[in-house]
């Protein structure tokens, strides 16, 4: 179930089962406590270098394997790939704004398109 | 141009009595200014004689006949050449009628400006937002364009296992919600939010409820086929990707647009609100346009 397939224990608990029979999406406290260990697991990547955490995956497995299985445990599969597409794509955007900056690009009014504000 | 020339008695009486006398010098200063009067653009200078031949015997007859001019005297008709056409009068209508315009004019464009926005969608050639469809609420009812004719609608596309844009955009709306009934004008159309599941294969009704509930009571989660739903996210021009035939249990994302539509009471796209937007602006762009509505 996990991205890495590494253990079985690494995968969120099974969802609720609504009266149809099928499973209800992460509640309220389920996404914070996801969030939460997302946030633990980029602050420990931040620290060791590690923007891509899917092409690094190695190196990532080794240094924040316990904010690893963390992430893992209280997120969704799709939710973990998503938000470590997510890191890479935040990342290399703020390289862009950054690089415009230094080469003199006025900022225009408005904001970035979808997440723009997200956790920066 | 409605009064007759007539010409002062005593001119009459000085012009007859010339031409009982066949005497042309007493009258030939008047005969002059008279014509000028008639054909302002007869030169001067013409010889006096010819004045008094052109004019037939029967001069009195000659006055009725002549163009009609709306002035009684002929000093009249000079004072009124001295001054023009403008009198204090014409001047005065003329301030009071440009102060109106300005004001109207003034009072107009605001109020414009946002018609212009609200009715970019509206007539023939426009690109279409919306759109009827029949779908399905959170309790199982069936809902279909026809349910919002007569309100504001707020609608949003979105999925319940979406990761985080949803739900911060969810609880935004249940904030819009609030602020904008707390002070609507008591005149307006009620406000109905509207989510839309771009997921149909996970986002039952059951789901939907639970999910919505956690936001706020009054929005209506819509739910249905694949198939009703591509069809209502092409309507409203929403990104669609949710793959056909997956499985209840899989675990996927879906891709989708991610702005609140504004609907007018009769069903027509007034406005975007995205993220840009906070709560509290949001809620204001939906007010005014409110406050603007008239009832067609």
């Amino acid at each position: 179930m996990g991205l890495f397939g590494l253990s079985k224990e690494a995968s969120p608990p099974a969802p609720k089962i609504s009266s149809d029979g099928t499973p209800i999406a992460p509640d309220r406290s389920q996404r914070a406590r996801c969030w939460e260990a997302r946030d633990a697991y980029f602050v420990c990547l931040d620290k060791n270098g590690i923007i891509d955490s899917i092409s690094e995956k190695d190196k990532a497995a080794k240094t924040c394997a316990a904010e690893g299985r963390g992430f893992e445990a209280n997120c969704a599969s799709s939710w973990v790939t998503y938000f470590k597409k997510r890191r890479v794509m935040e990342y290399q955007r703020n390289q862009t704004l950054e690089r415009l900056k230094a080469e003199g690009a006025q900022e225009m009014p408005g904001q970035l398109g979808p997440g723009g504000q997200q956790r920066s | 141009m409605s009064k007759v020339f007539v010409p002062s008695k005593n001119l009459l009486a000085t012009f007859s009595r010339a031409l009982r006398h066949g005497n042309p010098q007493p009258i030939s200063a008047q005969c002059q200014r008279l014509s000028t009067i008639t054909t302002p653009g007869l030169p001067r200078t013409a010889p006096q004689p010819s004045c008094l031949h052109s004019t037939p015997k029967t001069g009195v007859r000659t006055f009725s006949t002549s163009p009609q001019r709306k002035y009684k005297t002929v000093q009249e008709q000079r004072s009124r050449y001295r001054s023009g056409p403008f009198s204090w009068k014409a001047g005065l209508l003329f301030l009071i009628s440009g102060a109106g315009l300005i004001f109207y004019f003034r009072y107009e464009k605001a109020r414009m400006e946002r018609k212009r926005v609200a009715e970019a969608t509206k007539g023939v050639g426009r690109p279409k937002v919306g759109g009827p469809f029949e779908l399905v609420d959170q309790n199982g009812k069936p809902f279909t364009d026809g349910d919002m004719k007569g309100k504001y609608s707020l609608v949003y596309f979105g999925f319940s296992h979406c990761p985080d844009i949803c739900p911060e955009e969810l609880d935004k709306m249940a904030r819009m919600i609030d602020l904008v009934r707390a002070s609507a004008p008591s005149s307006a159309p009620p406000l109905l939010p509207i989510f839309i599941t771009c997921d149909p294969a996970r986002d039952t009704p059951a789901v939907l409820a639970t999910y919505l509930s956690e936001f706020h009571p009054d929005i209506i989660g819509l739910t249905g086929t694949w198939e009703q739903i591509k069809q209502v996210c092409k309507k409203y021009r929403v990104y669609f990707s949710t793959p056909e035939g997956v499985k209840p249990g899989q675990d996927y994302l879906v891709d989708h647009s991610i702005y609140f539509y504004l609907m007018d009471p009769e069903g027509d796209f007034v406005e975007a609100i995205g993220r840009q937007h906070s709560p509290e602006q949001a809620a204001s762009i939906i007010k005014s346009h409110m406050g603007d509505w008239k009832g067609k």
